[in-house]
């Protein structure tokens, strides 16, 4: 598996930063203004800072502190709850978003950390009625039960299908491995995979 | 007043029905019979045997499908409020002992805290790790939890046990695990043990499992006035409801109205029937803080202070005569229970015993952990292990396929039925005949366990009965309304196959809606009766919503009545029809409102008193590491009417995989110095995952029971009895000695293989 490429502030250099107070905040706006994207504050101290995050293709302005993950950021600051806080340890795939593409667990990203990226959550897969085959598939397919893991799942699923076109049983398990589902939906998903892969859903 | 020669309205009349089921393939008979039954008077006619349905038991997709697969779906844990409060529990350290002091001053003065509540008074007993000792709520979670940092607590600790076997009131075990007790006379099962041609016994375990809900419990608290608003993950909705109002007056914080909200709860599988300390800690913080609050559980908590399907140990003694019919079976089990010491009790599958002498004893034993709560059919999974496996033990000693020794002894015809057609489509007899190559590094096993189920619903709570509201609004939108939770069942779904088939329209016309205390009284969604219950009143209210819009299309073409129907999307009789949304608008501006009701099940002995099913499994055992991998499996399952076919069967693939789960993955680990649970996380309690999962097959097996209008049974619970029995069984198939301990972990299978 590789990684998503690091943007700016890595939980480990914040960690690194935070243990020598003041100083260690050059070391940090140094790397920041190396990353591409937007300006980000010039230091980081206790309390909350304002940053804007890309988020299904619009710009967001939010109010965080160093230590806000970007799941707390997105449910609790932006009102976007779909993705969830199941495991909080990277365990079960619940809070799942796409940072440049990347399938990531936004329970372990820093929301300081997705500056400068391309997020895309559940909420950008649909509007009104109108849903991406992916979406759609799921439900025709019955690939949720009391669907608290499914848009992790759907955003995993998504990954897959993007990286793969048609991925096979096989591969579409091991993008699936990350996510679990505690009422068994794991093979109507993959299901509902394989019918978008086929065009279903249009 | 009536004359004598009127009949008496509220006699029942009777009606005679066709109940059972068409033959489940083609060298299988029809079971078809007539029965009469007495429905209420205002009931609607049953449905049975013969109905020909337009949306029953069609691939209709979930209702609700589409607000979850986009996250639009609001379960409790994402509702949101302006000033909405994030809270957390302290919980204890110690797993006995007694809450010495607690001092909550400095965490209240910590910065963008709203509320504190101590949940014990000093003094109070502390009977777990992770007993709740006080609540915080703030601005956000990281604030609360710099805060609950700063309570003190003092604790004196007691000496601990977490481990029931180590109880003194525990049986002991020789150090094959077998256990290692005499056993009490008695006259009738000693003789036919005495007598029988084959005998054996085997001592039998299962571990601690976590419900693991991926939503934790919890909910968000809103007061006005004293009225209080709570959103909660629960399964019962009206008994959080009750239980919160009794909950907050014994705290002397007065509530006139509690109304609960649960319209999308993510799986409870029996743990959230209590709103619980977590409940009523909201909703004193949020009483306090004069603020919304949100309190839901972490994973920790969730697998360490919200209920589990507690362990068991069973031991089976038993005879069959030489034509393999059971003689003789004497049971003694005992539940690892929790602290309360209570809810261990394992049943066994009793259909197979017939006129054998029988015997069963049950202790529960207590030791200082979370209480057990129930669990997908609470009892089952652990005794039907414990009893399936033992069948297969006991076949082999009088070397008789598994298979065959079940057909001689199950007394359930339709199970019969049900076995010999599973057992063709998984192909049972070429993989139980397959032998594994005596050096193999990788060996197959099949194996075969029976699913039971007894529920086909109640009528009402103890003072008042079911209901269900149908509207049909002007536009010719029809609502389908009950109190009680969808939890991922589809009960939400349910409401709306059941109003579209009665009113002949189709189901994308129909909203279910679920998860309101406003809405009429409805059950808990525990032992699998909240279909079987609330189905009867769905179709109660749309026959009487449907006979009001009768009336007005008939004096609107000026036509009886009694020629009137409503069918294909239409209202009318054979020459006159309107389209059903025209015939809507004759409503007016209010909608139709009824309130149908759920009548009692009608006393006729029904086609079936339960629900049987049967399943098979395929493993693969590598014989060097003693990983065993289900591989495939075919389960067959009735529930009375299949309603919604897609998600029936959803349910009944998802208790099978929570079933491979059962058998050979999940197991709480106790430290019995700390007294704490190891793995109290997703990372190493290990749940099926994507890349664990079998080939699964599912067949639906419709039933007409006649026991009312519509004949729905319970789903839930069945399936989840069979599967871990049938992949121990597997196991046993294939490396050639059992592993009588679930999980079947490599150690164990290793151990088995080491000790042929």
């Amino acid at each position: 598996m590789s990684h998503p490429p690091d943007h700016g502030v890595s939980r480990r250099s914040f960690l690194k930063g935070s243990a020598v107070a003041g100083i260690a905040t050059t070391g940090i706006t140094a790397a920041t203004k190396a990353a591409a994207g937007p300006p980000v504050p010039e230091s980081f101290g206790p309390g909350e800072h304002e940053i804007t995050l890309s988020v299904n293709g619009a710009k967001k302005r939010v109010k965080v502190e160093t230590r806000t993950t970007l799941l707390d950021a997105l449910r609790d600051r932006m009102d976007m709850t779909g993705a969830k806080k199941i495991c909080d340890r990277g365990a079960c795939g619940g809070c799942t978003v796409l940072v440049d593409g990347m399938p990531t667990n936004s329970c372990l990203t820093l929301a300081m950390d997705a500056v400068g990226t391309e997020l895309r959550t559940i909420e950008g897969l649909s509007n009104g009625d109108n849903a991406h085959p992916l979406v759609k598939n799921f439900v025709t397919c019955d690939a949720l039960q009391c669907g608290f893991c499914t848009p992790g799942m759907v955003m995993s699923s998504l990954a897959c299908l993007e990286k793969r076109g048609k991925p096979t049983p096989e591969q579409m398990r091991q993008d699936l491995s990350g996510n679990l589902c505690r009422c068994g939906t794991y093979g109507r998903v993959m299901e509902a995979i394989d019918k978008t892969a086929n065009g279903g859903g249009k | 007043m009536a004359t004598p020669n009127t009949p008496n309205p509220n006699t029942p009349r009777a009606v005679e029905i066709t109940v059972g089921y068409k033959a489940l393939s083609p060298n299988q008979k029809d079971r078809l019979e007539k029965i009469e039954v007495n429905p209420a008077e205002g009931d609607a006619p049953p449905w049975d045997a013969l109905t020909e349905y337009q949306t029953v038991g069609t691939d209709v997709d979930r209702t609700d499908g589409m607000q979850k697969a986009t996250g639009r779906a609001k379960y409790a844990y994402d509702i949101s409020f302006p000033d909405l409060q994030q809270a957390m529990i302290l919980r204890a350290p110690i797993a006995r002992g007694i809450l010495k002091s607690l001092y909550l001053d400095e965490a209240r003065a910590m910065p963008g805290i709203s509320a504190v509540v101590a949940l014990k008074k000093d003094g109070s007993k502390i009977r777990l790790v992770g007993d709740a000792v006080a609540a915080v709520s703030g601005k956000t979670l990281d604030m609360v939890r710099d805060a609950i940092e700063k309570i003190r607590a003092d604790y004196e600790a007691e000496q601990h046990n977490v481990d029931y076997l180590m109880d003194e009131e525990a049986p002991m075990l020789d150090a094959n695990g077998q256990l290692d007790e005499e056993w009490d006379e008695d006259s009738k099962v000693d003789k036919a043990l005495a007598d029988a041609t084959h005998t054996h016994t085997g001592t039998y375990r299962t571990e601690v499992q976590t419900h693991s809900s991926l939503e934790t419990h919890g909910n968000t608290c809103r007061w006005d006035g004293n009225n209080l608003e709570v959103w909660a993950s629960t399964q019962a909705t009206f008994g959080v409801q009750g239980e919160l109002a009794r909950g907050l007056g014994a705290h002397n914080v007065k509530v006139e109205s509690v109304d609960v909200h649960a319209e999308f709860v993510g799986g409870g599988f029996g743990s959230k029937f209590s709103a619980g300390i977590e409940g009523l800690a909201c909703a004193l913080l949020a009483h306090a803080a004069k603020l919304p609050v949100k309190l839901m559980l972490d994973r920790h908590e969730e697998h360490t202070a919200a209920g589990n399907r507690p362990s068991a140990l069973m031991q089976v003694r038993g005879g069959i005569d030489k034509n393999g019919k059971i003689t003789a079976w004497d049971w003694r089990s005992f539940g690892g229970c929790g602290y309360n010491g209570r809810g261990g009790a394992v049943r066994y599958p009793n259909y197979y015993m017939g006129d054998a002498a029988t015997r069963r004893k049950h202790k529960d034993i207590a030791c200082d952990t979370d209480p057990a709560r129930s669990m997908r059919a609470p009892g089952y999974p652990q005794g039907w292990f414990g009893a399936e496996m033992f069948l297969d033990e006991l076949a082999a000693k009088a070397s008789m396929d598994p298979l065959a020794f079940r057909l001689k002894n199950d007394s359930e015809a339709m199970r019969l039925d049900q076995w010999q057609f599973a057992a063709d489509k998984f192909g049972w007899d070429k993989a139980r005949a397959k032998k594994n190559d005596a050096n193999a590094r990788y060996v197959t096993g099949v194996g075969c366990a029976s699913a039971r189920w007894g529920q086909l619903g109640r009528h009402g709570g103890r003072r008042q009965s079911y209901g269900v509201t149908c509207r049909i609004h002007p536009d010719g939108m029809v609502e389908a309304r009950n109190g009680s939770q969808d939890i991922g069942t589809g009960l939400k779904t349910v409401l709306q196959i059941l109003t579209a088939e009665e009113l002949g329209i189709p189901a994308s016309r129909v909203r279910g809606v679920t998860g309101h205390t406003s809405d009429p009284l409805g059950p808990a969604s525990g032992g699998s009766t909240t279909t079987p219950s609330i189905a009867p009143a769905v179709r109660h209210a749309a026959f009487l919503a449907k006979n009001k819009l009768i009336a007005l299309v008939a004096a609107h073409l000026g036509v009886p009545e009694g020629d009137v129907t409503c069918a294909n999307d239409k209202v009318g009789t054979k020459n006159a029809k309107l389209d059903f949304t025209e015939a809507c608008k004759l409503v007016g501006q209010t909608p139709i409102e009824v309130h149908g009701e759920r009548y009692p099940n009608y006393r006729d002995k029904p086609f079936h008193p339960g629900v049987c099913g049967a399943q098979f499994a395929e493993v693969r055992v590598d014989t060097w590491t003693g990983e065993v991998q289900v591989t495939r499996m075919f389960g067959i399952q009735d529930c009375g009417l299949v309603i919604a076919k897609k998600l029936a069967e959803s349910q009944v693939i998802g208790a099978m995989i929570q079933g491979v789960s059962y058998a050979v993955h999940e197991q709480r680990i106790m430290d019995q110095r700390s007294g704490r649970m190891l793995n109290g996380d997703f990372l190493r309690y290990k749940i099926t995952g994507s890349k664990d999962l079998p080939d699964i097959e599912c067949h639906m097996h419709s039933v007409a029971n006649g026991h009312n209008n519509t004949g729905a049974a319970g789903l839930g619970e069945p399936p989840s009895t069979a599967t871990a029995a049938a992949i121990g069984n597997a196991v046993f198939h294939a490396i050639g000695a059992p592993v009588r301990h679930i999980p079947i972990t490599p150690e164990k299978v290793l151990a088995a293989i080491a000790s042929k």
